[in-house]
């Protein structure tokens, strides 16, 4: 991608294709007298260009988990590391995050939704303003750029947050529940559209979401969660083969594989 | 085109409502003796506009309406914004507010008198008493319009404090704001014509008051027109910037 490249030039990246590491962390809610666990000796290993998913039942810690990873919350034990560096507050040129579509600012245009975190670290503004149009043509909203977001559809707003996550080229990309908010149709091609661009441009991503089906086909390893206090009950190796198509979906491996998932959530909820 | 067709339809239904109230004192629908035909209204109160007396009240009023407003503007918005964004203040010093908004001000008009005498500073200072709630609760809703997930994402993108107030706070909660503004200006005319109407010596309320108990209705409706006429203006112009800073809300 020719337009990040003049982006990625002034990065000071910790290293090239940065892995991910969870140690043992445990993260405790004080509320007032009571304290309420929401993770527990979670340890996770996400290796560099892979694409990790986190499954889990709703309040299992799992958006947590990602806001300590992109050093917005602190564990109270344990930490999250990239390299050898610690990540205690936010590292914008390593991390990207996509959150909700309520993240986008509805007073900047797509484009300027794009470019605000090379906004924010100071960037020429010719030099943004050509890495967001570039990265808006690729999720095909390149006529779309001066739109505000309430001009947008659900899905095109989400493909600006993702737009403006892959604009600043981190190494590791946060993903919290990206298309929760879109109808399963939508969702979908999202998917797909999000798995071409980190074909063409690796990262290692963190991607937190409640669909099994969506886990399995975007994902290299799927962490699944239990509920409160969130702990890791296995890792699932996806061993589909890259590119992922839809018919994989309708075969027996995807199948065993979502059930594997399953049945691993549900003897949680059962307890 | 689609623009212009509502604006001739909006001009046709005023046009029509002076029609209405001309019709109905010519019919004798309406007493002619209470209610003047516009026909007379409207010549007048544009030589009103010609008259030195009435142009000397008529910026007595402008002068003490703006005076007001650019004082209780910054308080209002200032302690709105405390309260919005300090959980201490806010939980220790809302509830007073909220209470006190919904007490009808003029109650108070004697004790601004007391404390003030009649004339210009005490018009102000109720104009500015009317228009400081309605300013601090908008601020307050300013401060609290400020979405969580926005501050997150900016911080998650590395942004520094100044850049989040700056880049986050300001354009979000500027329209909120001049909504608020706006609110405060109709609040403070109407204090401050309300002071004069009560007891004055000077100012178009005092004018206003004055012909009305001198039983003068031609120049009663004139002025009338005339105080509709300029609130309608200042509201019009803040409702333009509101709209202009808050063209995002969609």
């Amino acid at each position: 991608m020719a337009g990040l490249s003049v982006v990625e030039a002034e990065q000071t990246a910790v290293s090239a294709g940065a892995g991910l590491r969870v140690e043992n962390v445990t993260h405790v809610f004080e509320t007032g007298a009571e304290s309420l666990m929401a993770l527990n000796g979670v340890s996770l290993e996400v290796e560099a260009e892979t694409f990790y998913g986190i499954v889990g039942p709703s309040g299992c810690g799992k958006s947590s988990l990602l806001l300590m990873m992109a050093g917005l919350l602190q564990p109270s034990e344990g930490r999250i590391a990239i390299g050898d560096e610690t990540v205690s507050k936010p590292l914008p040129e390593d991390i990207g995050v996509v959150f909700q579509e309520s993240s986008l600012l509805p007073w900047k245009t797509a484009r300027e939704n794009v470019e605000f975190p090379l906004y924010l670290r100071g960037v020429d503004r010719r030099v943004r303003e050509r890495a967001a149009l570039e990265m808006l043509e690729l999720v095909g909203l390149g006529e779309f750029a001066n739109r505000r977001p309430h001009e947008l559809s659900g899905g095109m707003k989400q493909r600006v947050a993702i737009a403006r996550g892959f604009c600043q080229n981190p190494d590791i990309l946060l993903m919290d529940e990206p298309f929760a908010a879109l109808d399963e149709q939508t969702r979908m091609t999202l998917g797909d559209e999000l798995l071409h661009l980190w074909d063409r441009n690796k990262k290692t991503v963190v991607f937190v979401t409640h669909s099994l089906t969506e886990a399995v086909y975007l994902c290299d390893k799927v962490a699944v969660m239990s509920a409160r206090p969130g702990e890791i009950l296995d890792i699932v190796d996806i061993d589909l083969p890259r590119p992922r198509t839809y018919d994989m979906m309708a075969t027996e491996k995807f199948g065993r594989l979502r059930a594997r998932i399953w049945e691993l959530i549900r003897r949680t909820q059962q307890k | 085109m689609k623009n212009a067709g509502r604006l001739l339809a909006q001009l046709a239904i005023v046009a029509a409502m002076f029609l209405f109230w001309e019709m109905a004192v010519r019919t004798g629908l309406a007493n002619a003796r209470i209610v003047p035909p516009p026909s007379e209204v409207l010549p007048r109160a544009i030589t009103m506009l010609g008259d030195p007396v009435v142009l000397h009240n008529l910026w007595i009023t402008s002068a003490q309406v703006m005076l007001a407003f650019v004082l209780v503007a910054p308080i209002g918005v200032a302690i709105g914004l405390l309260l919005g964004e300090s959980d201490y203040f806010g939980r220790a010093f809302k509830p007073f507010f909220f209470f006190v908004a919904s007490v009808p001000k003029s109650v108070f008009l004697p004790v601004f008198i007391l404390a003030f005498g009649i004339g210009f500073t005490q018009k102000v200072a109720f104009g500015m008493f009317q228009a400081i709630f309605v300013l601090v609760i908008s601020a307050i809703a300013a401060a609290e319009s400020v979405s969580p997930d926005y501050l997150k994402m900016a911080r998650a993108y590395g942004a520094s404090r100044r850049q989040i107030y700056v880049d986050i706070y300001l354009p979000a909660m500027l329209p909120v704001i001049v909504e608020g503004l706006r609110l405060g200006m109709i609040f403070n005319i109407t204090g401050v014509l309300f002071a004069e109407m009560y007891v004055s010596r000077a100012g178009l309320g005092h004018l206003v008051s004055t012909w009305g108990m001198s039983f003068q209705m031609v120049n009663l409706f004139a002025g009338i027109l005339l105080a509709a006429s300029l609130s309608i203006a200042v509201n019009e112009l803040l409702r333009w910037y509101e709209n202009r800073v808050g063209a995002w809300r969609g």
